[in-house]
């Protein structure tokens, strides 16, 4: 049997302990991993259950069980993979005729664009409809977009990287973002060390990260810190390069939900027109506001995860929190390389992190505590 | 309330990343070296669920 890899890091009390077969990260008591550890030596098992057994003082025969079990259960997880339907789409046909074609320009890279229909076009340009320049011959980079036999297929320069149902469209738009980061910043995808949901703004030197479920107001953090004087890196998709562990710009406009809008329309009037896409023949209405930066290229450090919440009436609440529970929130959120090369810096990297819980109801205060943790101030 | 759902269908959720190894009744400390948590990273890279999906194209 292929020896399975491992990596073990220390964070606080616990051991994070990572899978390549699996790319599944476990949180161990340090105990535990050390026999894991010392299994994978070659380490006999009884050897290991009498020092188990001593040092914490129950009967070898329970010692001997609990490694029977911890090797079952944990360090041999089950390889059997789900099978996925593969789709087989060799016959699909890319269309001639597109009803949408649009150009962008990110820094000087332009890329062509094709939608098949309103509904391929909603999914994707009103995020990118803030790049859009005048059609131009000499483009670097064609994307195609358009669905068939009920899958959205996506084709970039004349190769099919995918298609996906309805119910994984995220992942459609996931892989539109990580061709389109993968154009501007010129790294493969197998140099970037994880793309992080969540959003990014900096201070010129830095960066920080805002996480949070879906609906706690990460982006409307990111519109109210941008209106102060930082700027803002990435919404919804952050990507960071393995090489130096660096936050990367992501050109995509910022995603605002009705429920904001009270409170973003002060000081972003255009919220109520020209940011408004209004799709009438697929009854849908979205919002963005364009970053407030036209360098593209940025890539800057972060030291600091931030789980923020708006919650109404609430007094702002700044603290530190353990890495531990960051580290629950931030990974099933994540898309991660399962390089195990990547694995280890990414490890290395989490657990020189600060993070903070930042709740908040007055924007004043949210904006100084952000301040604040950037100048090492809290 | 619809708050407070959303709070404990979060909180089954990280409950349902816990795993206990065996069972050893009174040994706690065997208790606490069997306690871990597995987390899963996305299987690729995606962009926030769409909150109204709808059913199909």
């Amino acid at each position: 049997m292929k020896k399975m890899k491992t990596l073990y890091k220390v964070i606080e009390d616990k051991t994070i302990t990572w899978f390549e077969n699996s790319n599944e990260y476990v949180v161990l008591e340090n105990t535990t991993a050390d026999i894991l550890k010392r299994l994978s030596q070659g380490i006999s098992e009884k050897d290991i259950a009498e020092a188990l057994s001593k040092k914490i003082n129950v009967p070898l025969d329970h010692a001997e069980d609990f490694i029977e079990h911890l090797k079952k259960e944990v360090s041999e997880p089950n390889s059997l993979q789900k099978e996925t339907i593969i789709n087989d789409h060799r016959d699909i046909q890319k269309p001639k005729i597109y009803e949408f074609v649009k150009f962008y320009q990110i820094n000087d890279i332009n890329f062509k664009v094709s939608f098949l229909s309103e509904t391929e076009l909603s999914l994707i340009h009103p995020k990118f409809s803030h790049l859009v320049v005048d059609e131009v011959s000499n483009y670097d980079n064609e994307f195609e977009v358009f669905i068939a036999n009920n899958f959205i297929f996506l084709y970039v320069n004349k190769s099919c990287i995918g298609s996906w149902s309805h119910k994984d469209v995220h992942f459609f738009q996931g892989k539109f973002s990580m061709e389109l980061i993968q154009k501007i910043h010129q790294k493969e995808e197998d140099k970037w060390m994880g793309v992080f949901h969540a959003s990014a703004i900096s201070n010129g030197q830095k960066s920080m990260l805002f996480l949070g479920d879906s609906g706690n107001g990460k982006s409307t953090s990111l519109a109210l810190l941008q209106a102060s004087g930082f700027t803002c890196i990435a919404d919804d998709f952050v990507p960071m390069d393995a090489k130096k562990q660096e936050v990367y710009s992501f050109p995509a406009a910022i995603s605002i939900k009705r429920n904001s809008l009270e409170t973003l329309l002060p000081i972003y009037p255009e919220l109520e027109t020209s940011a408004e896409f209004n799709f009438t023949r697929l009854n849908k209405v979205v919002r963005y506001l364009k970053p407030n930066t036209t360098n593209f290229l940025q890539h800057l450090p972060c030291h600091d995860l931030v789980f923020i919440k708006y919650q109404k009436d609430s007094d702002l609440v700044c603290k530190k929190i353990s890495k531990i529970d960051a580290f629950q929130q931030l990974i099933p959120d994540s898309w991660l390389s399962p390089k195990i090369e990547n694995t280890q810096l990414f490890l290395d990297w989490f657990s020189t992190l600060n993070c903070y819980q930042l709740t908040y109801s007055e924007n004043e205060k949210m904006i100084a505590a952000v301040s604040k943790i950037f100048n090492n101030d809290l | 309330m619809q708050n407070n759902i959303k709070h404990n269908q979060e909180e089954i959720t990280r409950k349902e990343a816990i795993k206990k190894i065996g069972n050893y009744g009174k040994y706690a400390a065997l208790t606490a070296l069997g306690t871990y948590l597995i987390l899963n990273p996305q299987k690729a890279q995606a962009a926030s669920v769409p909150s109204n999906p709808g059913t199909g194209f």
